[in-house]
């Protein structure tokens, strides 16, 4: 094998990965918190014989190497629902959930209550609150969830007034960019990174009756896919007038003379 | 390539939205429909190379890793139990449900399903039944010689027999709350039915516990907005038509791969 055939193919495996990163971006174009993810490129040089002998030395070869994947943590569009149970934060915020695999964090507000008088997610994991889950009663009615995430309801027959029900437990982390996606809309913090507590002045608002749309922007994913297909077609096409080179030098150079 | 699957679950989900909207839209003008919302998780990660991994032994760390998702999965199509316009009908046996409550409903087969559609008939036997002709729960019975049935809020069912002036009381209705409302599940004919997720049923008498007051007279209409519907299912079709894109997209480069060998 050539170096042009190595150089072209690790353009192709980077652009098949960014590709895939772009599919995905797509898929989530409509599901509640996500965050788009965009792929990093970079060189990787890679030393190749050079002797203080030859009249030039060789020079470096330069290779395409997928480095990262990261976050777009802009926020998303807030889309009114009238769900009383919906909840979109304004700000950087994250909401807690208890999972089976440990504590999650996570931006779709779509939340329900389970048989047990539990505020859910979608997947039944329990949001947490300020102190511990919150539990609603059997009798609980218009529950509001104000903008400082603390939760109030009317309970049974009092009509006067309103029954707290705890605090959503906000959190925010300094580095975004450590965040893990873990699948189900769920961010997860690796080893040595630690949540914050929200300091006042909370910059924070939490919206009832909305959602945070996906932040993917189709247009930018469209144009990116369009960039990937045509660079990857290039790319083939200048592998292939290598190989014609390679044949026709072979059938060249191989004819014996007469 | 796995862009084709990822955008083939998107594809997949984008239908689903657009079947759970037209059903919103079909039922738009059935009495107490709640509709229906699509809700979608981004799948699993492949984490080619992991944030926090160690790159040397000086305890450098990779600040960020390469994570590679697998599409776009539904995790459920909640009904949202919102309370939907009353509609003044002037039918007498027309009830509509200011609150959270459901009324219930005896099947043929003796279990109980519920409802949230008031247009209830008399049967026959003079009995208070739902549009299917099963009986509303606590079983009411109209005297044969009634001439007007007035139903309070607080769902006290009086009738005028022929010959009298004042009404007498012959029964009360009951509504059943749940504490998970959207975990009911449904069987068609406006009807839902407890499951493991809604709790159980709680019967009280209207007006109590917020199960909402009895509006006689009226019907709640769907809580299907159209503007909604139709901004979601403009939303629907061009995610789906994107997801095509990427599936060309993908093609195209399989293509120009294959064309390489000659």
């Amino acid at each position: 094998m050539e170096n042009v055939a190595l150089i072209g193919l690790s353009r192709q495996i980077a652009l098949g990965r960014e590709l895939e990163v772009v599919a995905n971006n797509i898929a989530n174009l409509n599901t509640t918190g996500y965050k788009a993810d965009a792929a990093v490129f970079q060189e990787f040089l890679s030393p190749v014989a050079s002797n203080g002998q030859f009249r030039a030395a060789d020079r470096r070869m330069s290779y395409v190497h997928d480095r990262a994947t990261w976050h777009d943590f802009r926020p998303g569009q807030i889309q009114n629902t009238g769900n009383p149970l919906d909840v979109a934060i304004d700000g950087d915020a994250f909401l807690v959930v208890q999972t089976a695999r440990g504590e999650r964090y996570t931006r779709n507000g779509s939340l329900h209550i389970n048989p047990t008088g539990q505020l859910v997610t979608s997947e039944g994991d329990a949001v947490q609150g300020d102190n511990g889950p919150i539990q609603f009663q059997n009798t609980d009615r218009d529950v509001s969830i104000n903008p400082d995430g603390s939760i109030t309801v009317r309970e049974g027959a009092n009509t006067k007034s309103d029954s707290s029900r705890g605090k959503l437990r906000l959190v925010r982390f300094a580095q975004l960019t450590q965040l893990q996606k873990d699948g189900s809309s769920l961010f997860s913090a690796p080893n040595g990174v630690a949540p914050q507590a929200l300091q006042p002045p909370q910059k924070v608002r939490v919206l009832q009756g909305s959602l945070e749309q996906s932040n993917v922007r189709s247009v930018v994913e469209m144009s990116r896919m369009v960039e990937i297909t045509r660079n990857y077609t290039q790319i083939a096409g200048l592998l292939q007038q290598h190989g014609d080179m390679q044949r026709s030098a072979i059938d060249k150079l191989a004819e014996v003379p007469n | 390539m796995r862009a084709l699957n990822t955008a083939a679950t998107g594809m997949m989900a984008q239908e689903l939205s657009v079947q759970v909207i037209s059903n919103n839209i079909a039922n738009m003008r059935t009495t107490g429909y709640k509709r229906q919302r699509a809700e979608f998780q981004d799948m699993l990660y492949e984490h080619v190379s992991r944030i926090g991994t160690q790159t040397t032994t000086q305890g450098n760390i990779l600040p960020v890793g390469i994570e590679l998702g697998s599409g776009v999965k539904t995790v459920g199509t909640p009904r949202l139990m919102t309370q939907g316009t009353l509609l003044p009908t002037g039918n007498t046996l027309d009830l509509a449900i200011r609150g959270d409550g459901f009324f219930k409903v005896l099947m043929p087969d003796g279990t109980f399903t519920y409802t949230r559609d008031g247009s209830l008939q008399m049967d026959a036997q003079g009995r208070i039944v739902t549009a299917q002709g099963y009986i509303v729960q606590p079983g009411i019975t109209i005297p044969n010689n009634s001439t007007a049935i007035t139903i309070n809020p607080q769902g006290q069912v009086s009738a005028t027999v022929t010959g009298t002036t004042t009404p007498t009381l012959i029964g009360q209705l009951t509504l059943t709350r749940f504490i998970n409302k959207a975990g009911l599940q449904s069987i068609g004919d406006n009807l839902y039915v407890e499951t493991p997720a809604s709790g159980a049923p709680q019967d009280t008498t209207p007006t109590v516990d917020g199960v909402g007051d009895l509006q006689q007279g009226s019907l709640e209409q769907a809580n299907v907005d159209a503007v909604t519907e139709i901004t979601d299912l403009i939303s629907a079709q061009r995610a789906y038509e994107m997801n095509g894109k990427v599936i060309t997209a993908a093609d195209q480069m399989l293509q120009s791969t294959s064309n390489l060998m000659r």
